[in-house]
């Protein structure tokens, strides 16, 4: 029997196979073959993953098909980087002293987000064949697709932080290129660009998060994290060995470290305040938006948080909470008014995002990732149904265009109808779409949060994400009611819609999933998935809390004495948590179970008639005040433009004021200085060195001229001369010789 | 002391070189005089002569050793050197000739400075 590891690691190598053999033949290649080796890649990739499910779950200690609580993660590890000393938990060791692992890491919650991105991601290959094959670099796009979802299982595979900063860079880089694969379009280039530039400032944080655990532990393997950090949520320092090799993690830095990988987060996940490129990420094709802004990629942040969830202090959890809430509310409120079919669907995503991180900071993992994983199959099953009516129509995305088309696509009109349900989450007791049971996790461990929580306060993280389920299930139900129901509004396209079953094939595929989403045993393997993460906290740190019930009991500011005492008599407490548990689900089932009734009813009366009563209610001035202020999308865009943009650009006129007058005048200075010196050298050069040449020379012509009297070249004057010397020395001698 | 040996009465040395001296100022005066190069070159030859007058003289004389001729050797090596000097002069005279056409030597200046 293969092991689930070696399953997965191959599940991951097929798409970088086809994006390998696709960048260096795909053109000759060509369309549609291309698309088909991509699908075949990425179908491998999800039969290998759904083997690998069988194969994990079948590997009990009796070999039983169990559902295999308690079994060990596989941890396979490579020495990587040399980094010298490392702290580890014992009973653990690197792969080779010295070095930081590379490692691969699977546990339950691997297996599941496997079989979720192969599922989904064949799913968009599929859809993708018929929806691209008019497109000029159809084969370009399957190579992107392929590096994408290379990008991503290795994103889950990887076991240490810093294997997950490199694929979640990668799977940045793919959503950039793929935002932008119509470039020849100014407004997806400049998307693109948006986008990338959004997820570096949250990449900053991430290296920054990186940065403050890598300097106090050496070290980044989740299991390794899991043993020596397992006790942040009870909010202490944590010291890490004993004696004077002790290392000593202040909660302060712990919190900084979370809000940091958060910040990663923020900008993957598109969170409050960098969401801005999710919506405008909507200029790539539409798989890709199915894909990688829906399903996937952006669900990234979540999985993080949710990997690094132990390790996250309550302070830490309580700003993800506050962000979660932030975004989920804000981005409803937006989507009521969104006129494109595919913001609406963006801005919805946003939304469940939210709702994502608001789950992981009130403590409830398992409802945080079940709902990642049900969201993703049913908003790729929306985003594709879009893409489904944006092909019909003829890449008309406007729902004002539309009107009446599930007369004439009614494939498309009755899974996008599933796809409406799920998020809106149908369901009644234990029967529902998959919405519903994940949401209903998330908002009943909100509930037992606030109640745990103590102050009135908390009651905001219940309350909120409530009354946003109304109106997800009220926007979700417009969309589809002006797109599908009522009367055509654009006759002409209307006349020419059409749908092709190539295209509705993954649309009903993921329709299914979409309803029977909360059954299949996701929940299960999630809470497995607990216990494996448990298993690496050694008995002395079992402060190891807020996993799949509520956040803990106690918040910022409070001692922490009940944390311990809550583990040591873990017991006498469950009688206590049964109640809140209790109150918390009747909470939920009295309030939260009608929204999809009230929104889906309200919003199928009101938009009935397409935007008859609508325009009625515009007429009134705040609220056509407040319908501008919610389309302009909160004029998140300009406040941004006017803060960052705006301030980028007075500090660049400041620095070019400084170059221009300080840089420059300096430089100005010196060579005004050395002209100065330049033309002091030239005086001196001119009157001091050749004065002294043409001196001497002049010297010389004098003494010459002196000297040249007496040459008068005459035989006869030098005879002269000499005789008059000679008589003169004569007489000389003489005077001498007589005197 | 000149006075003493001319009034001797008898032909002595101081005679000899009163002629000798009279030949040297001839010699002298002939080259300071004369523009002509033969001229000079006859002055020359007197000066020379005007010298040999005075070995022969010495040879006779104040030196008491009989029979030497030292004087007399002295001077026919002068004479010797007095005809090949003339020669040369009289080459350097020809070219000098050639080129100016004329043997005056106040003509001669190239080597003015």
């Amino acid at each position: 029997m293969p092991s689930p590891a070696l399953l997965l690691l191959i599940a991951t190598l097929l798409p970088l196979a086809s994006f390998v053999v696709l960048l260096l033949w795909g053109k000759r290649i060509g369309n549609p073959y291309a698309g088909h080796i991509g699908t075949l890649a990425v179908a491998g990739s999800f039969v290998c993953s759904v083997l690998a499910m069988i194969f994990w779950l079948y590997a009990g200690a009796d070999n039983s098909l169990s559902w295999g609580a308690n079994k060990a993660p596989i941890e396979i590890s490579f020495p990587w980087i040399p980094t010298g000393d490392a702290l580890w938990p014992a009973g653990h060791a690197p792969a080779k002293p010295g070095y930081m692992d590379l490692s691969i890491y699977v546990d339950s919650l691997t297996v599941v987000m496997f079989v979720m991105i192969t599922i989904v991601a064949t799913s968009v290959h599929v859809f993708s064949i018929k929806y691209m094959h008019e497109d000029a670099r159809f084969p370009r796009f399957f190579t992107y697709l392929g590096l994408f979802c290379f990008s991503m299982l290795g994103l889950v595979l990887g076991g240490t932080i810093l294997q997950l900063f490199v694929f979640w860079e990668l799977v940045g880089l793919c959503s950039y290129l793929l935002i932008g694969f119509w470039y020849e379009k100014k407004s997806a280039s400049n998307a693109a660009i948006k986008a990338f530039i959004a997820n570096r400032v949250g990449d900053l944080g991430f290296l920054v998060g990186f940065g403050i655990l890598f300097y106090h532990l050496g070290n980044a393997s989740l299991p390794a994290l899991y043993g020596m950090l397992g006790s942040a949520g009870s909010g202490g320092d944590i010291t890490i060995g004993s004696g004077a090799s002790a290392v000593v993690f202040s909660s302060t830095a712990l919190t900084l470290m979370g809000l940091g990988l958060f910040c990663g987060a923020v900008g993957k996940s598109a969170q409050f305040p960098l969401h801005v490129w999710l919506p405008d990420a909507m200029e790539g094709p539409t798989p890709v938006s199915a894909l990688i802004h829906a399903a996937t990629m952006v669900a990234a942040g979540v999985y993080l948080v949710g990997r690094i969830f132990p390790i996250l202090t309550p302070e830490a959890k309580l700003v993800i909470a506050t962000i979660g809430l932030i975004t989920l509310t804000m981005a409803a409120l937006i989507a009521i008014t969104q006129s494109d079919i595919k913001k609406v669907l963006a801005y919805s995503t946003v939304s469940q995002l939210g709702y994502m991180m608001l789950a992981m900071g009130v403590g409830s993992w398992m409802g945080g990732l079940f709902h990642l994983i049900t969201h993703a199959f049913f908003k790729a099953l929306l985003f594709l149904g879009s893409g489904s009516v944006i092909h019909a129509a003829h890449h008309e995305q406007e729902l004002p265009q539309y009107g009446g088309l599930a007369h004439r696509i009614p494939w498309t009109a009755g899974t996008f109808l599933v796809g409406v349900l799920a998020i809106a989450g149908l369901g009644f007791g234990p029967l529902g779409f998959s919405g519903f049971f994940s949401k209903d996790t998330i908002l009943v461990d909100a509930a037992q949060f606030a109640q745990l929580s103590g102050g009135k306060i908390y009651w905001i993280y219940f309350i909120v994400p409530v009354i946003v389920a109304y109106i997800t299930a009220f926007y979700m139900m417009r969309c589809w009611t002006l797109t599908f129901a009522g009367k055509p509004r654009n006759r002409h396209l209307y006349d020419h819609a059409h749908e092709d079953p190539v295209m509705f094939i993954p649309l009903v595929v993921l329709a299914i999933l979409a309803v029977g989403g909360g059954y299949i045993g996701v929940q299960s393997m999630l809470r497995n998935s607990i216990q494996e993460t448990r298993a690496y906290v050694s008995s002395d740190r079992q402060a190891f809390v807020g996993f799949d019930t509520a956040f803990q009991h106690r918040l910022p500011g409070e001692p922490s004495e009940m944390a311990a005492e809550s583990v040591d008599a873990g017991l006498v407490e469950e009688e206590h948590h049964d109640a809140i548990y209790e109150k918390a689900h009747h909470l939920v089932v009295m309030y939260v179970t009608p929204a999809f009734l009230v929104g889906i009813g309200l919003a199928f009366v009101i938009y009935r008639k397409g935007y008859r009563y609508t325009d009625a209610m515009l007429r009134f001035a705040p609220l056509k005040a407040l319908h501008t202020f919610l389309y302009r999308k909160m004029y998140i865009d300009e406040l941004h433009n006017a803060l960052f943009v705006g301030g980028a650009h007075v500090v660049a006129r400041l620095c070019g004021m400084v170059d221009k007058y300080v840089v420059d005048g300096l430089v100005n200075v010196v060579a005004y200085a050395a002209r100065v010196v330049a033309w002091i050298s030239g005086i001196h050069d001119k009157y001091v060195i050749d004065g002294a040449v043409v001196g001497s020379g002049k010297l010389a012509w004098l003494i010459g001229g002196i000297g040249r009297g007496a040459q008068t070249g005459r035989v006869r004057g030098y005879v002269t001369l000499m005789i008059l010397v000679f008589a003169a020395g004569l007489v000389v001698a003489m005077a001498c010789y007589l005197a | 002391m000149m006075t003493q040996m001319l009034a001797a009465g008898s032909i002595g040395l101081m005679h000899y070189l009163v002629v000798a001296a009279i030949m040297f100022c001839c010699g002298v005066a002939t080259i300071l005089l004369k523009r002509n190069a033969i001229g000079i070159l006859i002055g020359i030859e007197l000066i020379l002569n005007a010298a040999n007058v005075n070995l022969v003289a010495f040879n006779r004389y104040p030196a008491p050793g009989a029979g030497a001729v030292d004087g007399q050797i002295f001077a026919i090596f002068v004479i010797v050197l007095a005809a090949a000097e003339a020669a040369v002069a009289l080459a350097i005279l020809l070219n000098f000739y050639n080129n100016f056409a004329t043997v005056d030597v106040e003509r001669a200046d190239n080597l003015k400075g």
